[in-house]
């Protein structure tokens, strides 16, 4: 009892009530307020007195205060309840309003993937149509030059025809060619040959083989050059070496560049003048 | 204003629609109370319009923190006026207010000197220090800067150059007479 008439007097509990202990004093004190009534008592005359000193010395506030101060907490009140599902209900429907975004970039997405797969597939078609229309077009290209080439030498076989400076000399195929055939031109006064693609009927003579004309002149073989198929050809006419007199022209297939003597067994075709 | 009616509950019932985040505690606080922690404030801060100000922010708090206010630990009042006490103490200590009021500083300290010297009281502050002007000096020394100048009990018994517990029981003595004259 001493003890807490000590404790009551050491003036702790007045410092209690003006907010003037630690946490940890703030706890003793209300242990022994728990255990001790008669420092609850002493506590509780303590906060009275201050209270009532407190109310004696009251200063009043401008008559504008208080409507400021409760507007504060009816702003307070009023607004949370309202405001909170607001907030919500917007982040909601934004919420949704993206997730409608997701799903039509989404669905965009789809579409142009699709799109771009069938654009590709056309390129790929536009592409390969190019391909054979370029290839056909070669091919008519190289048809019309054909058709050029034959009818340039066509046209020069007529010429060579109605002319009279030109003596024509038939070459017939031999035995192992009895297909073969061509023609010859001679002019009468310069004595220069030609000859036409356009009349020409040769067996292929191979890649590394080419033709060559011969003159049979007083029983002695005159080369008079050599040519190529007419798919080597540049011109439907080719002139070849000229010759003086001779009693026949031969052709025969010899090795690139010719030879100095025809191989006979290689003869395709022959005729006399 | 909506009401001018004055509203006074017990204090059991203010302190659970307090809890309960009743705006009726507020009203209620604020007609029975704001007057007395207006008091409390102004004594450590003298001007009416920071005041004002910081009685609002003490019912800011006493809203916001009712949940931590036990009624087995001690009256409502009490808790509110260290609310109000703290938050003038802090606003006294802050820096921006130190720098914008050093002459009112100096007021004060005229105030104090006079009290200490016991020269005729200047009680036009509202004559809010008539009931201690007649108590002991020694008594009157401690309670005015622990009550009115938001000194600690260990800053005062510092300032004051006596022990911390002559500062105690000096606190005691005045309550005491303060008890005398209320109970």
């Amino acid at each position: 009892m001493e003890d807490v008439k000590s404790y009551i007097e050491s003036g702790i509990l007045e410092l209690y009530v003006l907010g003037q202990l630690t946490a940890q004093e703030n706890s003793e004190v209300e242990a022994m307020a728990a255990q001790h009534p008669e420092v609850k008592a002493e506590i509780s005359a303590i906060e009275v007195a201050m209270e009532s000193y407190a109310m004696e010395n009251s200063v009043a506030a401008s008559a504008e205060l208080e409507a400021k101060i409760l507007a504060q907490f009816r702003d307070h009140t009023a607004h949370s309840p309202k405001v909170v599902p607001l907030y919500d209900q917007e982040t909601e429907i934004r919420v949704k309003v993206l997730r409608y975004a997701l799903v039509a970039c989404i669905a965009l997405l789809v579409v142009c993937v699709a799109t771009l797969y069938s654009l590709n597939n056309k390129l790929n078609t536009a592409h390969e149509q190019i391909a054979s229309l370029s290839a056909a077009k070669e091919q008519f290209a190289r048809t019309t030059s054909k058709l050029e080439f034959e009818r340039a030498g066509m046209e020069n076989r007529i010429a060579m025809t109605e002319s009279d400076e030109w003596a024509t000399v038939k070459l017939a195929g031999v035995k192992e060619t009895p297909d073969a055939k061509m023609l010859v031109y001679w002019n009468k006064r310069n004595k220069n040959i030609l000859i036409n693609y356009a009349a020409i009927k040769l067996p292929a003579p191979g890649k590394a083989h080419e033709y060559q004309l011969w003159a049979l002149v007083d029983g002695k073989p005159v080369s008079l050059g050599v040519f190529g198929t007419d798919e080597s050809a540049k011109e439907a006419v080719k002139s070849m070496d000229a010759i003086d007199h001779a009693q026949a022209f031969a052709v025969t297939i010899e090795p690139l560049g010719g030879s100095v003597n025809p191989t006979m067994e290689k003869m395709v075709v022959m005729g006399t003048i | 204003m909506a009401t001018t009616k004055k509203i006074a509950l017990a204090e059991d019932e203010l302190v659970s629609a307090l809890k309960n985040q009743e705006t009726v505690a507020i009203k209620a606080l604020y007609d029975m109370y704001s007057g007395a922690l207006l008091g409390v404030i102004s004594r450590i801060v003298l001007q009416h319009e920071v005041a004002e100000d910081l009685l609002q922010e003490t019912f800011v708090k006493i809203w916001n923190s009712a949940g931590s206010y036990e009624p087995s630990k001690g009256r409502l009042f009490t808790w509110m006026m260290n609310i109000a006490r703290n938050l003038a103490i802090d606003k006294l200590r802050s820096k921006d207010f130190k720098n914008s009021n050093k002459n009112q500083d100096l007021e004060n300290n005229v105030d104090f000197i006079n009290a200490q010297q016991e020269v005729n009281f200047n009680a036009d502050t509202l004559g809010i220090k008539d009931l201690v002007a007649g108590m002991r000096p020694d008594y009157q020394e401690v309670l005015d800067r622990i009550y009115f100048k938001g000194c600690t009990h260990v800053e005062a018994a510092e300032e004051l150059n006596i022990p911390l517990g002559t500062v105690k029981t000096r606190v005691r003595m005045a309550i005491l007479e303060l008890r005398k004259k209320f109970n």
